[in-house]
């Protein structure tokens, strides 16, 4: 895999970990998923007495914290830590790309986005270009996105799985693959669960018992061990002199393209992806959509600033107690994804504290993947069906096909991560790469030129999908049916999967502008909607730009 | 556009009542109808957005420089890169990369924040809570409290 450059075999095995049932940690895992519930249940009360109506609406810091929360996945929490184990200097890529896409998010997105007031990338695009097809389009992609961004966090939820439940060997299936079974069956069940209790996701709590196990694990390895005191995440530069030079050195495996690529690709994945924007959905005015974007990125750099040093004192237990992380056989990919696991395990710490840092990374794999099959589910039975394939669809059947759709995308998941292609880094990545060559341009020509069209919308969308599927053919797929190795090596090396964003942007760009000019104008009412997002006037909470441009007299167009 | 005769004269009014004190921010903040101005990232139409974009791509090079700066800078220079720091004892381009970038970035965020509320300051522009967002339900009906636009 040209992302991390392991090789991987299917029966996937962490070296070194202690394989077994632990009744402790299994504990710790269920009874996070119940408060997730219990929160969100009770904040479902608070939710209908009023959220609106006592005005009370979500500020900075808990939004902040809620933006916290939506990013760490399996992606952030364990295989961030894993690509800069394998990988060295290549996986700060992820950290540099994960983080600073905020202020990009920032500077040209967030408050604009609050002021449009539409919060799913369907509705948006739907609505920005007057297209059921581009809305079709947009709704496809957020389901791919759904798909691909949940094997990453299947893989996740196996490898940690393997350390709390054992290998509890289904027929025909290794032990990771059994527990890739279970812990989807898990997830349907706390997504059905809190879909029956109409949970809403209580995203704060989530992010202070997630970021509490991850730092909990980190102070507790690098002081137990002699690594660290107080600041860990400065602390670990001592020890990298000490540690093999491939930690540090730079573009040993990976090109500086590459580098490049993948962080690039990451900056505009972060920017178009579906669920980061709807964390803009509650807060009070444009205003809180800034300052809580400043502060997602403080909660968001406690994790990421965190996690190399992590990577760092995993990796030195990994050469003292199992062998070389380098070179051959070095440590394989499956142990890199669970080094947070692992360096807790290996710094014999009671099983219980490694359990917490296990079912940290196991609750935030699963609370991500309910999100994504909620909003996967509600693109099909909404977006598609009722708007496109059956406009007189009961309620009825729009929640049949919801629940149908849930289970699809569990069942495809479930298969693609039995045997997966990457490590759970590079996987999450490649939904970058699809949320930053199709949405982003939209999202930010959308909002930024009030002459985009649709037959531009639709003609950008449709090429960066395109780009998007043909590195994903030549690399990923033939993991699964052929050799392992790419179709064509060279366009693996200029279009990689995982960083193929810098590649479809420009290009995307320039496409969706092309036709613009080329074909009509949009109507008034559209730009006069665009314009309102970019007003200096302040908005009240629950317009959207719709309402105000509908609602003055505009007596041009339509 | 040729639409905007009525809401232009609103706006004037609007100046006249209370003119000599604002400053000449917020008075071409009031002339203004944001509704009939293009909006092009790269030809600003309002004042408002000229201000803002200058902070906007101010922000935005320096993001560049900080993020992919010193990994450009290892490539081309690798051996000065790899100094390694006193203190801290980080090679310099990993703890530009993995420290610097995304401690900068943050840095950055908060800067272009304040920045932005001072524009506002300037422009006399206050963004309201939810209490003055009328009651809740009717998306129309909170679009009509709202005095923001010309109406």
């Amino acid at each position: 895999m040209t992302g991390a450059g392991v090789v991987l075999q299917g029966g996937l095995l962490p070296e070194g970990l202690n394989v077994s049932f632990k009744i402790a940690p299994a504990i710790l895992v269920v009874a996070m998923l119940l408060l997730f519930l219990a929160i969100g249940y009770f904040y479902r009360v608070a939710d209908i007495e009023g959220m609106w109506v006592a005005g009370r609406s979500i500020g900075n810091v808990e939004n902040g914290m809620a933006i916290g929360a939506n990013w760490m996945s399996a992606a952030s929490y364990l295989g961030m830590a894993a690509l800069i184990a394998l990988s060295g200097f290549y996986g700060l890529a992820f950290v540099v790309g994960w983080s600073t896409g905020y202020f990009i998010l920032l500077i040209f997105m967030a408050a604009q986005m609050r002021r449009f007031g539409k919060y799913t990338a369907p509705d948006f695009v739907g609505d920005r270009f007057n297209s059921d097809t581009a809305r079709a389009i947009a709704a496809i992609t957020t389901f791919l996105i759904g798909f691909v961004y949940a094997i990453g966090q299947a893989r996740g939820m196996g490898l940690v799985g393997l350390y709390i439940f054992g290998d509890i060997g289904l027929p025909g299936l290794s032990g990771y693959q059994s527990m890739v079974v279970l812990m989807m069956a898990i997830t349907v069940g706390y997504l059905t669960l809190s879909g029956m209790l109409g949970a809403t996701k209580n995203m704060a709590v989530q992010y202070v018992i997630l970021i509490i196990a991850f730092l909990a694990g980190l102070y507790v390895v690098g002081f137990t061990q002699g690594y660290s005191t107080i600041l860990p995440q400065v602390e670990y530069g001592q020890l990298i002199g000490a540690l093999s030079s491939e930690f540090s050195a730079p573009f040993v495996n990976q090109s500086y393209y590459l580098w490049i690529a993948t962080a690039f690709s990451l900056v505009v994945g972060t920017c178009g992806l579906p669920h980061v924007l709807v964390r803009f959905y509650t807060v009070e005015n444009e205003r809180t959509a800034r300052w809580s974007t400043v502060w997602g990125l403080a909660f968001i750099l406690l994790l990421y600033l965190s996690a190399p040093a992590f990577a760092a004192f995993g990796t030195d237990l990994y050469a003292s107690n199992i062998g070389d992380v380098y070179g051959d056989p070095g440590m394989t990919s499956a142990a890199g994804d669970v080094i947070v696991v692992l360096a807790a395990q290996l710094a014999a710490l009671p099983t219980w504290f490694v359990g917490l840092v296990a079912a940290g990374g196991i609750a935030a794999a699963i609370a991500t993947v309910s999100g994504l099959f909620i909003a996967g589910s509600s693109a099909i039975a909404h977006d598609i069906y009722s708007n496109i394939v059956n406009e007189d669809a009961s309620q009825r059947m729009q929640v049949l096909v919801g629940r149908l759709s849930i289970v699809a995308l569990g069942l495809i998941t479930t298969l693609a991560a039995l045997d997966p292609a990457a490590p759970i880094a590079a996987l999450v990545s490649y939904a970058f790469s699809l949320a930053g060559a199709v949405l982003f341009p939209m999202f930010f020509l959308g909002l930024w030129w009030e002459n985009t069209n649709r037959q531009g919308a639709l003609a950008g969308m449709l090429t960066g999908l395109t780009i998007w599927l043909i590195p994903m053919l030549n690399e990923v797929l033939p993991t699964y049916v052929g050799t392992g190795e790419p179709y064509s090596p060279l366009l693996a090396q200029w279009v990689p999967a995982i960083g193929s964003a810098l590649v479809a942007v420009p290009l995307v760009f320039a496409v969706t502008i092309f036709v613009s000019l080329v074909t009509a104008e949009p109507p008034m009412h559209t730009k006069r909607m665009v314009r309102q997002c970019h007003s200096p006037e302040p908005m009240s909470q629950q317009t959207t730009a719709e309402d105000v441009v509908s609602g003055s007299d505009s007596p041009a167009d339509d | 556009m040729s639409d905007n005769s009525s809401t232009d004269s609103i706006a004037d009014s609007a100046v006249e009542t209370d003119g000599g004190s604002v400053s000449s921010a917020a008075r071409d903040h009031r002339q203004t109808d944001y509704l009939n101005e293009e909006v092009n990232l790269l030809k600003p139409s309002t004042p408002f957005m000229r201000d803002h974009l200058r902070i906007v791509w101010i922000g935005f090079a320096v993001w560049a420089v900080i993020v992919f700066g010193p990994v450009t800078l290892t490539a081309i220079v690798p051996d000065l890169m790899r100094t390694q720091l006193p203190l801290v004892g980080f090679p310099l381009h990993y703890f530009l990369v993995a420290i610097g970038a995304p401690g900068g970035a943050w840095l950055l965020s908060i800067w272009y924040a304040r920045k932005r509320d001072q524009l506002d300051e300037r422009y006399g522009i206050e963004h309201g809570t939810a209490e003055d967002a009328g009651r809740p339900g009717g998306g129309e009906e909170a679009a009509a409290a709202d005095g923001g636009v010309a109406e």
